[in-house]
């Protein structure tokens, strides 16, 4: 192609992909720059190491790393792993399988702090949940459910809504496998585990990553949910950049946020290349 | 146990799960937010004992509800409208042209999906700070919502001018329409179904944002999800909360739904003249 042929693509893709760029790659050199001290808001600009280290050093935040991993790769493990069987399950049409499709994926569109509003409602101390357990008579009286200190109600939420759009891609991935190739390993002798594991995980695999690590780093950067429902003793990375920000401190919440970007990053790349290993060589 | 017998068993048991996960929590907020403050509703009572619209009533008059409602739905057509405008060039270069790095860039438009959302709010109020355009709050949503959200508009706009046939095109050529009429009778029809998809996905997307509305909004704009956000935090009323969460999801659920018969109808323009 010649710059004559070039020009005009160029030009077209300005508007979108360029402003795109601009504005992306703008976010991420502004955080970078302030975590090492440069655009200070206030005081004076240079380069120093000194946020980096101050905030290394603090519990907080390792606690908050640590909290924010948990989070984000138990989200993607058990949304995918509830997602493959049913996946699998609709792959087929049947009566009723659309319907129970939309069912399934309804929670995407409710917003997530519905999700957790109505969360709140039935667990809370009068709700539903206590009501029930003291009536079949498990608990004798009502517990405090709220903000409970192993996150599982921001999991749950997690969960809740991110299971739905796991299937939804791993519906795509496994109905894109031909009937001919599963007949085919079924008259070899394959049983539902044996073609499974040799010819549906393979073969979904790109689908399965996608789904992995779009809700792992949804999970891990997760702000509203725990906020709203998650411990109170404990805070989210993308929770500690909010409240350093708020407080005026720019540095050290650019700092949380280029590691936030860091973690999202490997993590994604190390969960992608462990679920291939698992799924193509491990189980094999 | 037979296949039939089993798969019923499942769909039995999926149902019920789908009825817990989903039905009781939304009747619940639809009767929270109808419990009327003369008489409040108690553990020991299985349904509210008087029942009225007064909480809707009284939010309408007495929040920041009616400025949430109307900050969304004038933030959302705004975006909407820009990032249409935006993504049409970058989708017509990827859709009709063939160029080295094609795949490339229709990836590269996926970035703003794959930050953070908080990351991208902070330090864009930290840009905005810097260039000095921290107070033009309103301006900086519309145009951060619509970048955020043009990965969906240039996907869709670029499947829809991969489907305009090229010998719609140059039949409209050899019978000497100009650029307009070429326009109008070959890409048009199209696109339509995509543009009207572009624009719906980008209104609800923008209407349920919350990141960069609550950073850089706040504390002067406030929208229907910052407004929820602070009715769960620091001043749960559970009534105002409920009556808050159904106005979030009960016009977009049937937004959805029209989103969804628009993209199912995207494709058969394909099948519009020869097959």
């Amino acid at each position: 192609m010649t710059l004559r042929d070039w020009v005009p693509i160029f030009a077209l893709l300005v508007p979108g992909l360029g402003l795109i760029l601009v504005l992306i790659g703008s976010v991420v050199y502004v955080a970078v720059a302030q975590s090492f001290g440069y655009y200070a808001l206030l005081g004076q600009s240079a380069f120093s190491l000194e946020f980096w280290s101050d905030v290394f050093d603090r519990k907080l935040f390792s606690r908050a790393v640590r909290y924010s991993i948990y989070v984000g790769f138990w989200s993607a493990v058990l949304s995918v792993a509830l997602a493959y069987p049913l996946a699998i399950w609709l792959r087929k049409p049947f009566p009723g399988s659309i319907g129970l499709g939309a069912l399934l994926k309804a929670p995407l569109l409710v917003h997530g702090l519905v999700a957790a509003f109505l969360y709140i409602n039935v667990i809370s101390y009068n709700g539903l949940l206590n009501q029930f357990m003291q009536g079949i008579g498990i608990w004798s009286e009502p517990r405090r459910l709220q903000n409970d200190p192993n996150a599982f109600g921001v999991l749950l939420l997690q969960v809740w809504k991110n299971m739905p759009f796991a299937l939804l891609l791993l519906t795509g991935a496994v109905q894109s496998i031909s009937d001919d190739i599963l007949d085919a390993s079924r008259d070899l002798g394959a049983g539902p585990w044996a073609r499974f594991c040799k010819i549906i995980a393979p073969l979904s695999i790109s689908g399965m990553q996608a789904a992995m690590v779009i809700i792992f780093i949804g999970a891990l950067a997760d702000f509203t949910f725990q906020t709203t429902v998650g411990p109170t003793n404990r805070q989210s990375m993308a929770q500690l950049m909010v409240s350093f920000k708020s407080r005026g401190d720019w540095h050290s919440a650019a700092v949380v946020g280029v590691s936030l970007m860091t973690i999202a990053l490997l993590g994604s790349a190390l969960l992608a290349f462990t679920s291939r290993v698992i799924m193509r060589g491990g189980l094999r | 146990m037979t296949y039939e017998r089993l798969n019923s068993l499942l769909i039995t048991m999926v149902v019920t799960v789908a009825f817990i996960w989903l039905a009781i929590p939304f009747t619940m907020a639809v009767l929270w937010s109808l419990v009327d403050p003369a008489e409040p509703w108690t553990a020991d009572k299985l349904l509210p004992p008087v029942m009225s619209f007064y909480r809707w009533v009284d939010m309408w008059e007495n929040s920041s509800l009616r400025y949430a409602l109307i900050s969304s739905y004038t933030l959302a057509p705004s975006a909407a409208l820009l990032g249409l405008c935006l993504a049409l060039p970058t989708a017509f270069a990827l859709g009709r042209f063939d160029f080295p790095g094609r795949e490339f860039a229709k990836l590269l438009c996926l970035l703003p999906l794959v930050v953070p959302p908080f990351i991208t709010a902070i330090f864009f109020s930290a840009l905005l700070f810097q260039l000095g355009l921290n107070t033009w709050r309103f301006g900086a949503i519309v145009f951060a919502h619509s970048i955020l959200f043009l990965p969906y508009a240039i996907r869709i706009l670029t499947v829809s001018f991969e489907t305009v046939r090229q010998d719609h095109i140059d039949a409209a050529r050899d019978l000497g329409a100009s650029a307009w009429a070429r326009f109008r009778v070959a890409y048009l029809p199209a696109l339509k179904p995509g543009i009207s998809a572009t624009l719906l996905i980008v209104f609800i997307q923008s209407i349920e944002e919350f990141a960069i509305a609550f950073i850089i909004g706040s504390p002067d704009i406030v929208t229907i999800p910052t407004l929820l956000y602070s009715a769960l935090g620091q001043d749960f009323v559970r009534p105002n909360a409920a009556v808050l969460s159904l106005i979030l999801v009960v016009p977009n659920v049937f937004l959805m739904l029209i989103l969804e018969r628009l993209m199912r109808s995207a494709n058969p323009t394909l099948s519009s003249g020869k097959g």
